[in-house]
């Protein structure tokens, strides 16, 4: 999988980004995640963070700009780009009538991976999601906790280098969201990176190695936690963040 | 009109609000936008159409007498007809008002009497109902009023009349089949009623040709009996009140109404409380996989791309019941088929092999929109690496690849029984099946799966596509097929070379046509 991959290149690195829709949603943003990195995008409602994470997809085509998923470019390879990625937005992509062993078989297969490593993997993600014994029921009868986890599941299948997450979090019950999060950490642990974009202010603070901070389609701040701070002489992420959004 | 907020006439003024917003949209609920300017304008212009057609008609029917026979015959035909349908769509307006519009929680969470809150659902129904009858009907009570018949207009008060019967009826059978099977397979069971009215109206307009003539005269000669004075459907029989009440008679009419309106008020008084009840139940088993003994996957990786896709079709067809029902629910209408096509002096080949295409190609249409622009989860394919091409591919060979296995074995046994005139079918059905999945590959526009039945086949050129496809390979059909017996006559050579360039024209407007698609990198 990683025969043509660039060692040194960044997990992603988006360079002069920009998307109009009838007013600029992306205005020229540049923003870098780096390997083993879980980067939190921050923003208020409307700042661009969803379009950002479906143009780093290629569910949309940019403007102007450049994305590069581990060194790929995402519009002259977009095949060899997505084999390197995955994406979980807010509201899972799934189908009602198929059941969770069978989504997974679905997904593995639009990735090409090979069976003896997708059934291990998917029988370890459930396992570890807590799905194993809903395994055999239609996903249209699971609730919105259940249909995440297993939408992560099914990003998680063809062991992206680049988890590419969109309010992850939203909907989910404690027990659930640390579930989530501990996936997430394990995976970047492994060597693999997290971009993610989230309202849960915590999530960002307890988890991200850095954190973006976007308002009207243009990176405000970016840094670690205490880099922020030290900016903006605030306490808690909520703290900065209020004040690095409403100063701009 | 003025009406105090909360009471029962605010209720329906509302409800009457989403009925029109929804009238737009074709979804029978505030989901929509209010109909067009235009759409009023054609829909008013279909309506003066029919006064006039309903104005012809009834100049030599208007002043039949109420007694005779024959008319009652055929308003009670008219009736059963109308009251199938009317039933059928009574259970599709009581699941949706009842179990999926989803604001009976907020109404019942507010200070208004339940009884109101059913009293008016009740009404919905009941006018959804009757609505679609009365457009058809009332044209030719007006027509006949016209002639100075005024009688006629009994359609009204017989129809509304019915229409209350259906939807008590449907009330209370939605209530319980919801408890028993859920509200998704109640929807069904109400498209295969109506599905079940329409294959019958279609037999029953066929019935008397299909008989062999001795039979013809036998029936005529037992009706004729059966009708007469002294026979039991004689013009006085109690079986003829709705049909009397149809054509004005006073006292059927009056009997009609009465019994009406009791049952709307029973039903309204009586069954407010089993209808919450039924309506927390339906939380338990709304879902159709919800209380079902989950059956356990063998998982299997490691296919290829296109028997993952074809594969994934399949099941997504198949344990969709409401879906299969709508699409399996052609077949029916391959029953006078039948009977057409065996009746009397043996094997009508030309008559199969149309029949046969035109359905092939319905089916294809059909499962192909559903496969290839009714998908659940399309962002899902495109962050895939899959190429489009290669997976749109896989869709429409998971559509087609079951109506083919589907009209193999009767192909197979025409190719017996006729081996030229079965190979000249096996390639029109074909190429009419590949046709119509190829029309949505290239012009299909994305929908919503449950949008099957009303918006979600919108697209008018495609489904103009899609009827000459159907047509012409049908026609196409019918004249090789025939020509295989007989020597064609020029009129019938020259009718199949245009067929044939027709379909092929088809083709080509699709192709032409093509929709661009939404993969942006």
């Amino acid at each position: 999988m990683d025969d043509n991959m660039n060692d040194s290149a960044p997990a992603l690195r988006i360079d002069g980004l920009r998307k109009h829709f009838g007013r600029p949603a992306v205005d020229g943003l540049d923003l870098t995640v780096r390997r083993g990195e879980l980067y939190a995008l921050l923003g208020p409602n409307g700042a661009g963070k969803t379009t950002t994470l479906r143009l780093v997809t290629g569910l949309l085509a940019p403007d102007a700009g450049t994305i590069e998923v581990l060194g790929v470019d995402l519009a002259r390879e977009p095949a060899a780009a997505k084999m390197r990625m995955a994406y979980l937005p807010d509201e899972p992509l799934l189908y009602g009538k198929l059941k969770p062993y069978e989504y997974l078989e679905f997904v593995a297969g639009l990735w090409g991976v090979r069976a003896d490593e997708a059934a291990p993997r998917a029988q370890e993600l459930l396992d570890w999601l807590d799905l194993s014994r809903h395994a055999h029921e239609l996903t249209e009868g699971f609730s919105r906790g259940m249909k995440q986890k297993l939408a992560l599941a099914g990003a998680l299948i063809h062991q992206p280098q680049l988890l590419i997450l969109d309010e992850p979090l939203t909907g989910l019950d404690a027990a659930a969201a640390r579930q989530v999060k501990d996936l997430l950490l394990s995976h970047v642990a492994g060597g693999g990176s997290v971009i993610l974009t989230t309202h849960i202010l915590e999530v960002a603070e307890r988890l991200a190695q850095r954190i973006g901070i976007i308002r009207d389609g243009r990176l405000i701040a970016e840094g670690t936690l205490d880099q922020l701070r030290e900016r903006t002489q605030g306490g808690s992420l909520e703290e900065v963040f209020l004040q690095l959004t409403a100063a701009s | 009109m003025m009406s105090a907020v909360g009471s029962g006439l605010w209720l329906l003024r509302h409800e009457l609000r989403l009925f029109w917003y929804g009238a737009g949209s074709g979804k029978g609920h505030g989901a929509g936008r209010r109909p067009g300017l235009g759409t009023i304008a054609a829909v008013a212009l279909v309506w003066l159409a029919l006064h006039a057609v309903g104005w012809l008609a009834m100049r030599n029917l208007a002043d039949v007498p109420v007694g005779d026979p024959r008319i009652l015959l055929a308003a009670t035909a008219l009736l059963a007809v109308s009251g199938t349908f009317m039933l059928s769509t009574a259970i599709k307006s009581s699941v949706l008002a009842l179990f999926e519009r989803g604001d009976l929680d907020l109404l019942l969470s507010s200070p208004l009497p339940s009884r109101s809150i059913f009293s008016v659902r009740l009404a919905g129904v009941v006018a959804s109902t009757a609505g679609i009858h009365l457009f058809f009907l009332a044209p030719f009570a007006h027509g006949a009023l016209l002639h100075g018949q005024w009688r006629w207009l009994g359609v009204y008060p017989a129809l509304v009349g019915i229409a209350v019967l259906c939807a008590c009826a449907a009330m209370l059978l939605t209530l319980g089949l919801v408890r028993l099977i859920g509200a998704r397979r109640t929807r069904v069971v109400a498209q295969v009623i109506g599905a079940l009215a329409g294959a019958l109206l279609v037999i029953a307009s066929q019935s008397y040709s299909l008989f062999e003539r001795q039979w013809q005269g036998r029936m005529r000669e037992l009706l004729g009996g059966m009708l007469g004075p002294d026979g039991v459907l004689a013009a006085g029989s109690s079986v003829w009140l709705p049909a009397r009440a149809l054509l004005g008679d006073p006292g059927p009419m009056l009997a009609l109404a009465a019994l009406a309106v009791a049952a709307f008020f029973l039903t309204a008084r009586h069954t407010h409380r089993f209808f919450a009840v039924g309506l927390q139940l339906s939380a338990s088993t709304g879902s159709s996989s919800a209380g079902r003994k989950a059956v356990p996957v063998r998982p299997r990786f490691g296919r290829s791309l296109f028997d993952t896709v074809v594969i994934k079709e399949w099941r997504l067809i198949v344990r969709d019941p409401q879906l299969i029902s709508q699409v399996l629910l052609q077949l029916l209408y391959l029953v006078p088929m039948c009977f057409v096509a065996f009746r009397g002096d043996g094997l009508h080949v030309p008559a199969i092999g149309a029949g046969l295409t035109l359905l092939a190609s319905s089916l294809a249409g059909s499962l192909a929109w559903i496969a290839l622009s009714a998908e659940d989860a399309p962002d899902l394919l495109l962050v895939s690496p899959a190429s489009p091409g290669a997976l749109r591919r896989a869709k429409l060979a998971a559509a087609v690849m079951p109506v083919l296995v589907l009209i193999g074995a009767p192909l197979l046994w025409l190719v017996v029984r006729s081996p030229l005139g079965g190979l000249v079918l096996c390639f029109t059905a074909s190429a009419a099946v590949l046709g119509a999945g190829m029309i949505v590959f290239w012009c299909g526009r994305p929908g919503v799966r449950s949008n099957f039945r009303t918006s979600g086949k919108r697209g008018f050129v495609m489904n103009l596509l899609q009827l000459f496809n159907s047509l012409t390979w049908g026609a196409l059909a019918w004249l090789l097929a025939d020509a295989t017996s007989a020597p064609p006559s020029a009129n019938a050579a020259i009718g199949a070379g245009a067929a044939f360039a027709v379909a092929l024209l088809t083709l080509a407007s699709a192709w032409l046509m093509r929709q661009p698609r939404d993969r942006a990198v």
